[in-house]
């Protein structure tokens, strides 16, 4: 099969060379919603589109900015994008409901779930939370496993005053002192913080107490994977590529991404932001697999937590082998 | 021709809307039936309704802080726009300096403006009720404003020539024929109000309707999100018809209110 691309894609750049519109009629268009705004997580999709890898596979990627995991996961389902970039845990929900998706990829497999405050207030164990007060966004994944990380770390909610409000208002609260932490992402909000303020940011990783969940990754629809399994699988071998290639240069990542999305972020934070997503690539459990590729163990506890605390219903959950698989990768 | 009781009962005012909400509920079932729409993109009539019935404490314990919230800014908005409706009727010089003002101000989105609300004023009801107010007391200037410029300029003569006070010409020419305009424009605001609760709940609170919003979202609860839903759509209608019916007591003798009963007949 891979002789018969390679004999057929060997025959499109000869005609291309006759006719270069022909090239472009010959690749997919193939659309990647993110989960968000664009951050330095999704800097390394940026590098692949610009360093080629998805046109040298014969994809034309377009990349479009999301607004929340629920909504891209939907857009997925409705096949308004090829493949999202979402949150796996809020896809797991959306799945057990109905929606013909599936993980084709984890790409965050350490969670970066966190509580984070200023770094000038010492607040560096879990017991400094006491007396303090956290925003919270109510409903989502992090609001959802904060509970578990507080049995787990031996804090009561009655130990701390908590304030909600949507995404925007978590970063205001403690910007203005009216929250001392937020529950974020280590790569997103603590770089949002900073730029906001030029003041370090600490947080105290959720995985570091014995909380992990698996995070952001490609999904894809399942009709889709049936029916196009090749363009599928092109795509995760260039987005592996793109992963891999990020974590080795973090700095072009987020220079490609800069260029593409001159909003996107301050060049020097998020280049930390890379290197701290790049962390999070490898899972407890598959230290030397490749990008993407998630152990059976990680996707297994991730669900066992979905039941317990993230308001998957028991009943309609099913097995974790239900909603991801590790098929399409190289 | 007498009508059979149950053709009266079909026919009578308060039951037409009612038919045509199970009209749009078998409408909306079947349109998730033939074209074979998922429970994740929206939800069966059926599966909103027993959310309804099961989360029915909750909804209620948290619709009624949406309705303080709501009735905060709208009791806001009377309490500033009616007299600055006044001053802009009766002074061109303030009219040329805050009218334009006015407008500009109500095309800022307030869904844009509102996460720094929470930063002003805290969490708690306050963000909340301003949330309400900002929406809620633009029409209520607009319809006020044009209720006292629509007096008719003969009527005041008359009662000048008649040496009436300012304060009685005020009292029983301006204000009565300014009051069906002022209700609309109260109707308008009520309704207005409602969704500015919700958007202040949905940037920052820790209760209401818009923060099980938020939570029936993260949790792809669609039936419990329609069935809030339902219930914040029911709070517009419960307001709108308060301020219906305390326009009935207050002029009774519009033509706006006159005809009401007999038309339906």
């Amino acid at each position: 099969m891979t002789m018969k691309r390679f004999t057929l894609s060997a025959a499109a750049i000869a005609f291309a060379l006759a006719s270069g519109a022909a090239l472009a009629q010959a690749k997919d268009k193939v659309v990647l919603l993110l989960n968000w705004y664009t951050y330095s997580e999704h800097a390394p999709f940026y590098l692949g589109k610009e360093r080629g890898y998805f046109d040298q596979e014969g994809i034309d990627l377009d990349i479009q900015e999301g607004r929340g995991s629920g909504v891209t996961v939907q857009a997925v389902a409705a096949g308004t994008a090829t493949f999202g970039y979402a949150d796996v845990p809020t896809m797991i929900k959306a799945a057990s409901k109905g929606a013909p998706v599936t993980a084709v990829g984890v790409a965050l497999q350490t969670s970066p779930m966190s509580v984070m405050g200023f770094a000038d207030k010492n607040i560096r164990k879990p017991e400094d939370i006491k007396g303090k007060t956290v925003a919270v966004t109510p409903g989502d994944s992090m609001s959802q496993i904060w509970p578990l990380f507080l049995k787990k770390t031996n804090l009561k909610d009655t130990d701390f005053k908590t304030v909600a409000g949507d995404a925007q208002t978590k970063l205001n609260a403690v910007t203005n002192n009216q929250a001392d932490l937020l529950l974020g992402y280590v790569m997103d909000q603590a770089i949002k913080l900073q730029d906001a303020t030029q003041k370090q940011v600490y947080p105290i990783r959720f995985a570091d107490y014995g909380v992990n969940m698996v995070s952001s990754g490609i999904i894809a629809q399942k009709d889709f994977l049936k029916q196009k399994p090749d363009v599928a699988k092109r795509f995760m071998r260039a987005a592996t590529r793109s992963l891999e290639e990020a974590a080795k240069n973090p700095e072009a990542a987020v220079d490609a991404m800069l260029k593409a999305q001159p909003k996107s972020g301050v060049k020097d934070t998020a280049l930390v932001g890379m290197k701290q997503t790049a962390a999070l690539y490898k899972g407890p459990d598959n230290p030397n697999d490749r990008p993407f590729r998630v152990g059976a163990k990680n996707m297994d506890e991730t669900m066992t937590l979905l039941v317990d605390y993230g308001g998957l219903d028991k009943a309609t959950a099913g097995k974790a082998s239900d909603y991801y698989t590790n098929d399409y990768l190289p | 021709m007498k009508r059979a009781w149950w053709q009266r009962l079909l026919l009578s005012a308060w039951m037409r809307p009612i038919l045509l909400i199970v009209i749009l509920l078998v409408l909306w079932d079947l349109a998730i039936r033939l074209f074979r729409i998922p429970p994740y993109l929206i939800p069966a009539p059926e599966a909103v309704v027993k959310q309804l019935y099961l989360e029915w404490p909750k909804l209620w314990r948290e619709s009624l802080i949406t309705t303080y919230a709501t009735l905060g800014g709208f009791a806001l908005s009377i309490a500033f726009g009616i007299p600055m409706a006044l001053m802009i009727a009766y002074s061109r010089t303030v009219e040329s300096f805050v009218y334009p003002l006015l407008v500009f101000s109500q095309s800022v989105p307030k869904i844009a403006i509102a996460p720094l609300f929470v930063v002003w004023f805290g969490f708690g009801i306050i963000p909340k009720v301003i949330c309400a107010f900002m929406l809620g007391f633009f029409p209520i200037v607009v319809s006020t404003v044009m209720g006292f410029k629509s007096v008719e300029p003969d009527m005041i003569d008359l009662a000048r020539s008649m040496k009436a006070s300012r304060l009685a010409t005020f009292l029983r020419i301006s204000l009565p024929q300014a009051l069906p305009s002022i209700f609309a424009g109260l109707k308008v605001s009520v309704t207005l109000a409602v969704v500015g609760a919700v958007v202040g709940e949905f940037v920052g609170s820790n209760s209401g309707i818009g923060y099980l919003l938020q939570i029936a979202n993260g949790n792809f609860d669609l039936p419990l999100m329609f069935a809030a839903l339902t219930v914040l759509s029911g709070i517009g209608v419960l307001l709108f018809v308060a301020v219906d019916v305390v326009e009935r007591l207050m002029i009774p003798w519009h033509a706006s209110q006159r005809n009401d009963f007999t038309a339906t007949a």
